[in-house]
């Protein structure tokens, strides 16, 4: 594996050079909030940052997003496809608990039995640069828990690594190699190795938030109508925060905007929290109350993901923890659903 | 506030012993640091879990509202004359006292459906607000101890004054005490600062009609839609929000700049008489975008326009619920 070193203070320089050759997503401070968004010309990446406001899904998997495009005609449909053809692209700075949720939705949207192409042509398009979590940002990240570590590779292609004065740069995957020239020619030493080693193992003392995610699957396996599901639910305000900011969360719903003889079929986020949620064209809805959108939430994280891919569905990031409006705690759930 | 919480967990109990509550909702510590969040308290025992500080944020009487409707659906298939009566215990302080007076104006359950239990308010802490005035760190620990906030967080020590992260809402509030209640816990709170309660608004009405769109603009393209403004709204109670209706369909369901902006702007105006200014819309939206602008707009031109003030009285009808000569400006209402 190739492996550089950079000056830490070269690091937006290097987003800026990369924004000029294809479109770089990256950390930007709008306002109260840091999102990722494409960078624009002469606009600066943030990266002092903890960790982003929304998850970087929306690269791969937008909130909404054209599927075909359709006019009708004397002669019948005639169908367009949508002119927002994925582009080569750079997602800049993504932390590693994020770069794992990648890693966990293409077992989703790129299995042997359905190929999802919208996400899969981004997701081919676009390199993915870690920038990892020496520091664990929040008290309630519990990235350790759920199969995940601050300093990790897993779902990126080039991994850079705050080793002191420089980042250790490491080119994961044959697709962040061909960005070497983007990094200068310094070579990592075997110091600078040692060094990321200590780091990684600092790092992940540092996580001091645990959960018993792994225990809860025997559990939810048999668990379906415990009293427990009716304990959460109470005080949801049934918004769609946890969800949307979730780097995992992946439920969409698909419907037709007609305007005369045009239409576009669009593909949006949906939420398990949404009432709307699965909510039968005869106005039926199997899920009567919040009580089992919630039990469907924790279900598919920690029980459904792992029986279909064998991996949870959650990566730790906290987003959920910390947003919700009434403080719903995924970590006290699971907690409690380990001493059912 | 101690003494206060104190009675406030033996008037809970009280009330659930004698049978004059099925519950109490009210708040219970949050599971991170410096935050409070409700609760549902069914059994005397558990009222020791109750909690009245600055951290208690959101407004409860949206909770009022979804439990009674949840019992009379439940009720539907009893028969009349078994049907059973529900009542709800509630800790209100000023804003969540004119959101059940909105409630009951318009005629949404009765008012022995509901036991008021009165708490003075101070104001709460806008979490957004504290965040930002620590420079985005990571809040670790935190009190709150003589109007200070201390903290230690991923960046620190810290400390910062209450008065300063104080809601924009609590800070200029004119109803900080519950206008109506069945018990009082406690002494009135002394006045906010409410005679500045426009100020904002009124720097925003002397700039020109696209400097107002541009801001309204900006502010719109925060949301996404997560419709956690509307969901926390105690007024915003409808069975089926128009923006989930289909036929017709109102607004489009995706990301689209306009559809955002006609769900944000007619839910603000379905707020004319019906905001209390109790911040809630505002404390919960992730992207934090500023709805207090627009919806103060819409009180003072109910106060302006119709001496209104929504929810400030049992008596005064909010605006668009009352019509008669006396009241009607236009003239043409009653001789078109």
């Amino acid at each position: 594996m190739e492996k550089r070193l950079i000056k830490k203070d070269a690091l937006a320089g290097i987003a800026k050079k990369m924004a000029g050759d294809f479109l770089v997503w990256a950390p930007v401070k709008k306002e109260d909030n840091i999102l990722f968004e494409p960078l624009q010309k002469d606009a600066e990446p943030f990266f002092a940052y903890l960790n982003s406001k929304n998850a970087p899904k929306n690269v791969f998997f937008p909130h909404t997003e054209t599927l075909i495009k359709y006019t009708r005609t004397e002669k019948g449909m005639v169908f367009s496809e949508d002119e927002n053809k994925a582009k080569d692209a750079v997602l800049f700075g993504v932390r590693s608990c994020d770069a794992h949720s990648f890693a966990l939705l293409d077992m989703l949207f790129d299995q042997e039995k359905y190929k999802d192409g919208y996400y899969i042509a981004k997701r081919q398009k676009t390199t993915v640069i870690s920038l990892a979590c020496v520091k664990p940002p929040y008290a309630s990240c519990f990235c350790t828990s759920v199969d995940g570590e601050p300093v990790s590779s897993e779902g990126a292609d080039i991994l850079l690594t705050d080793i002191g004065s420089d980042y250790l740069v490491e080119f994961v995957t044959p697709k962040g190699e061909k960005l070497t020239k983007y990094f200068g020619d310094t070579k990592a030493d075997a110091a600078s190795e040692t060094r990321k080693t200590e780091i990684v193992a600092k790092a992940k003392d540092a996580i001091k938030s645990k959960i018993p995610a792994h225990e809860v699957k025997p559990i939810l396996d048999k668990n379906f109508d415990n009293p427990f599901w009716a304990t959460i639910h109470g005080k949801c305000l049934a918004c769609g925060t946890c969800t949307y900011l979730c780097p995992t969360c992946h439920c969409f719903d698909i419907s037709d905007e007609v305007k005369g003889s045009d239409g576009v079929r669009l593909r949006s986020w949906d939420s398990c929290m949404f009432p709307m949620f699965t909510k039968e064209t005869s106005g039926h809805n199997p899920r009567t109350s919040q009580k089992e959108r919630w039990r469907q939430r924790t279900m598919h994280k920690f029980k459904y993901y792992v029986d279909n891919f064998n991996a949870i569905a959650c990566v730790g990031c906290g987003r959920c923890v910390m947003s919700c409006p009434v403080n719903i705690d995924i970590r006290k759930i699971v907690e409690d659903i380990s001493k059912l | 506030m101690e003494n206060i919480e104190t009675k406030l967990r033996e008037e809970a109990k009280r009330l659930l012993l004698e049978k004059k509550a099925d519950v109490i909702i009210g708040y219970e510590k949050g599971t991170l640091p410096l935050t409070a969040t409700p609760c549902f308290i069914t059994i005397p025992e558990e009222a020791d879990k109750l909690v009245w500080n600055d951290l208690c944020t959101q407004n409860l009487a949206k909770f009022v509202h979804d439990l009674i409707t949840a019992h009379k659906n439940s009720q539907k298939r009893v028969k009349p004359e078994d049907r059973k009566k529900k009542v709800i215990g509630i800790v209100a302080r000023g804003c969540t006292t004119r959101s059940l007076i909105i409630h009951l104006q318009e005629r949404q359950y009765a008012r022995d459906e509901i036991y008021i239990i009165g708490v003075p308010c101070t104001g709460y802490v806008d979490g957004k607000g504290l965040k930002v005035a620590i420079s985005g760190a990571d809040i670790v620990e935190g009190s709150i101890d003589g109007g200070q906030i201390k903290l230690k967080t991923s960046d620190g020590d810290k400390s910062v004054a209450l008065k300063d992260v104080l809601s924009d809402s609590c800070k200029t509030c004119r109803f900080n005490n519950p206008i109506i209640s069945d018990v009082m816990v406690g002494q009135n709170a002394p006045a906010m600062n409410h005679d500045s309660e426009y100020n904002e608004v009124n720097e925003f009405e002397k700039k020109s009609v696209e400097e107002r769109f541009a801001y309204f603009t900006k502010e719109m393209e925060k949301c996404m839609r997560c419709n956690a403004c509307r969901q926390a709204c105690p007024s915003c109670y409808c069975p089926t929000c128009f923006v989930e209706q289909s036929q017709p369909q109102w607004v489009g369901i995706g990301e689209n700049k306009t559809d955002t902006q006609v769900f944000q702007f007619m839910r603000l105006y379905h707020m004319v008489g019906r905001c209390v200014d109790c911040g809630s819309c505002v404390a919960v939206c992730p992207m934090g975008v500023d709805l207090r602008k627009f919806l103060k707009k819409i009180d003072k031109d109910g106060w302006e326009l119709f001496g209104n003030r929504a929810g400030s009285s049992m008596e005064d009808m909010p605006p668009l619920g009352k019509y008669d000569e006396h009241h009607d400006k236009e003239e043409f209402i009653f001789n078109p």
